[in-house]
């Protein structure tokens, strides 16, 4: 397996404050990889060490074979990073924001004329490369930001939150062209997010919480392993009903008319639905979620 | 460091208030030279031949040593601002050392500080010209831009150290109008060095700054003061060299331009390395 960043025993502490206590995890090359957590978890802290910002306290950092510390400026060439604020320059227009950026990498002349173009193509920003940042919208922002961050065509990704704040659609356009632009260049991404949906479509998910990690898997196997399908029942006979769950060791809730019942396995359901299908008008069952699975792991409800 | 010096120039031109703000302390002072302060001292020289080409020529040499230190000063919120809104994140993740990074925005601030100089220099020139007075000689001229690119060299070096004290936007902004207001008299433009009390004479002769403004009206009015003294005797042209600060005295003697230039390069070699002690204390 080819391990693009490998991250062993990463500790921080701010003070008397340990964000950070002791992560191991990889990411595998050419994957969406999300950081899952709630605020204060310790997922900024984590991303600002493995972009070369923030020095850790301890642990060991490789990413792209190089390694933390040692060869910074290597890690500096590999990465593209999109921060949670905006943090390019308003009165620039996209397209010198996009060059004096890539000056940074010692590009000049026809190289870096066409590291802008190919940036701005592939982030679609071409159609506002001339007007000023300050002026966009949240999403062109964003767009913007991700050109910027892709101008030295990094291996690896990072983006910190990159659609928190925007709106509904927009979010959706903007989690779109990520999704694209790892499928379509192969490219890595590691991303930290508030949203469940976003992290569901991830390849590899690590929850953390208190600066450890709480769960990691796929969202499918984090989804099974810890959020429960549900059984909704539409009782005819709601007492009845709950006779004939109990009878057979299981027990029902009702809520707003209806009987829901946890399930182990979805295919408990069949089961069930044989010994208590007199008693009922109707049923369904619903999946659990990555909302379900993020409340099981870390025992809250993720805050936005 | 060429990708952020450019960046850092463009920031700062860009934003036109800005470079509005770090003028408004030359234009208020040259604005009060125009209404009343330039009469109030033309007054004080009654029978003297060309008096007011005279004062103009001193006026402006004042408004130039300025110039260069509000210009400085304006040029280096663009440090302030990038660290306040976090835009350094951006640099630090990029390829660019610290060390990089900060000589780009001295860079920058030098030559924000010499080209608003220079072309305060060309309004100034019209000015005078405009009012009858004369055109510097070329090699006065030389003389003017060498001081210019030496005192905004100075004042980078200067605002550098003083900037590495300050966090806040705010901390800064309310520093650099303190500056902007107490440059005009440390120079002696609001009112003439031997108009100041003993121990504001002395702050006055051991700020840099001062040194500029000194050298700057040694250059530029030199024309003019041949002029005004031709017939007068030697002593009545030194006094008013002391008094106007065209020559500082020390110690009971004149102090010589190479003096005031050892003032310069030294504070300038002083300021900078005291300013990269701070740097380095800090980003460790």
């Amino acid at each position: 397996m080819d391990k693009i960043i490998e991250v062993t025993g990463l500790t921080k502490a701010y003070g008397n404050v340990q964000a950070v206590r002791g992560l191991d995890f990889y990411v595998e090359r050419g994957k969406l990889f999300a950081f899952l957590g709630p605020n204060g978890a310790g997922k900024s802290t984590t991303i600002d060490i493995l972009c070369t910002i923030l020095a850790p306290d301890g642990g060991e950092v490789r990413v792209d074979g190089h390694r933390l510390g040692k060869e910074d400026a290597a890690i500096r060439n590999t990465i593209g990073v999109v921060f949670q604020d905006h943090l390019l320059d308003p009165l620039l227009t996209v397209e010198e924001n996009i060059r004096t950026r890539a000056g940074l990498y010692g590009m000049g002349g026809h190289q870096l004329q066409q590291a802008v173009q190919n940036a701005a193509q592939i982030a679609d920003v071409t159609e506002f490369l001339r007007r000023p940042y300050g002026k966009l919208s949240g999403g062109q922002k964003r767009r913007a930001d991700i050109a910027r961050a892709l101008v030295n065509t990094p291996q690896v990704l990072f983006l910190d939150e990159p659609t928190t704040g925007l709106d509904p659609q927009t979010r959706k356009g903007v989690w779109e062209s990520i999704r694209a632009l790892q499928r379509d260049t192969g490219l890595t991404v590691f991303l930290t997010t508030h949203y469940m949906e976003e992290a569901a479509e991830a390849d590899y998910v690590i929850v953390i919480d208190h600066g450890e990690i709480a769960a990691r898997g796929t969202p499918t196997a984090l989804k099974a392993e810890y959020a429960s399908d549900q059984l909704r029942l539409a009782p005819s006979d709601e007492p009845a009903l709950l006779a004939a769950l109990a009878a057979q060791g299981l027990s029902g809730t009702c809520v707003a008319g209806a009987v829901v019942v946890k399930l182990a396995a979805t295919m408990d359901a069949l089961a069930i639905l044989q010994h208590v299908q007199d008693y009922i008008k109707g049923f369904e069952v619903l999946n659990g979620t990555m909302d379900d699975a993020f409340i099981g792991i870390t025992g809250r409800e993720i805050r936005e | 460091m060429k990708a952020l010096l450019i960046r850092n120039l463009k920031v700062y031109f860009r934003d036109k208030a800005s470079v509005f703000f770090s003028l408004l302390g030359v234009l208020i002072i040259f604005m009060l030279y125009l209404l009343f302060l330039g009469d109030v001292w033309i007054s004080n020289l009654p029978g003297v031949p060309g008096a007011r080409a005279l004062m103009d020529s001193w006026i402006i040499s004042g408004l130039l040593a300025v110039t260069s230190v509000t210009t400085v000063m304006g040029a280096f919120g663009t440090m302030v601002d990038d660290r306040a809104h976090k835009i350094i994140k951006d640099f630090d993740a990029s390829p660019v050392s610290r060390s990089k990074i900060v000589a780009g925005y001295e860079l920058s601030s030098f030559v924000v500080g010499t080209v608003m100089s220079l072309f305060a220099l060309v309004l100034g020139e019209l000015y005078i010209v405009a009012r009858g007075g004369l055109w510097l000689s070329p090699a006065a001229m030389l003389t003017v831009v060498g001081l210019i690119l030496l005192s905004a060299l100075c004042n980078t070096a200067l605002v550098s150290f003083v900037i590495s004290f300050f966090k806040s936007q705010n901390a800064f902004s309310t520093a650099s109008s303190l500056l902007g207001t107490l440059v005009g008299f440390l120079t002696g433009i609001y009112m003439p060095v031997g108009m100041m009390p003993d121990a504001v004479q002395v702050l006055i002769k051991v700020f840099p700054v001062s040194h500029a403004a000194l050298l700057l009206r040694q250059t530029i009015m030199a024309v003019p003061l041949t002029q005004t003294f031709a017939g007068a005797p030697e002593a009545m042209r030194q006094s008013f060299e002391s008094e106007m600060g065209i020559v500082f005295q020390w110690g009971g003697s004149p102090m010589s331009a190479a003096t005031s230039l050892g003032i310069l390069i030294g504070a300038s070699l002083l300021f900078y390395g005291l300013s990269i002690l701070q740097f380095s204390r800090k980003s460790r």
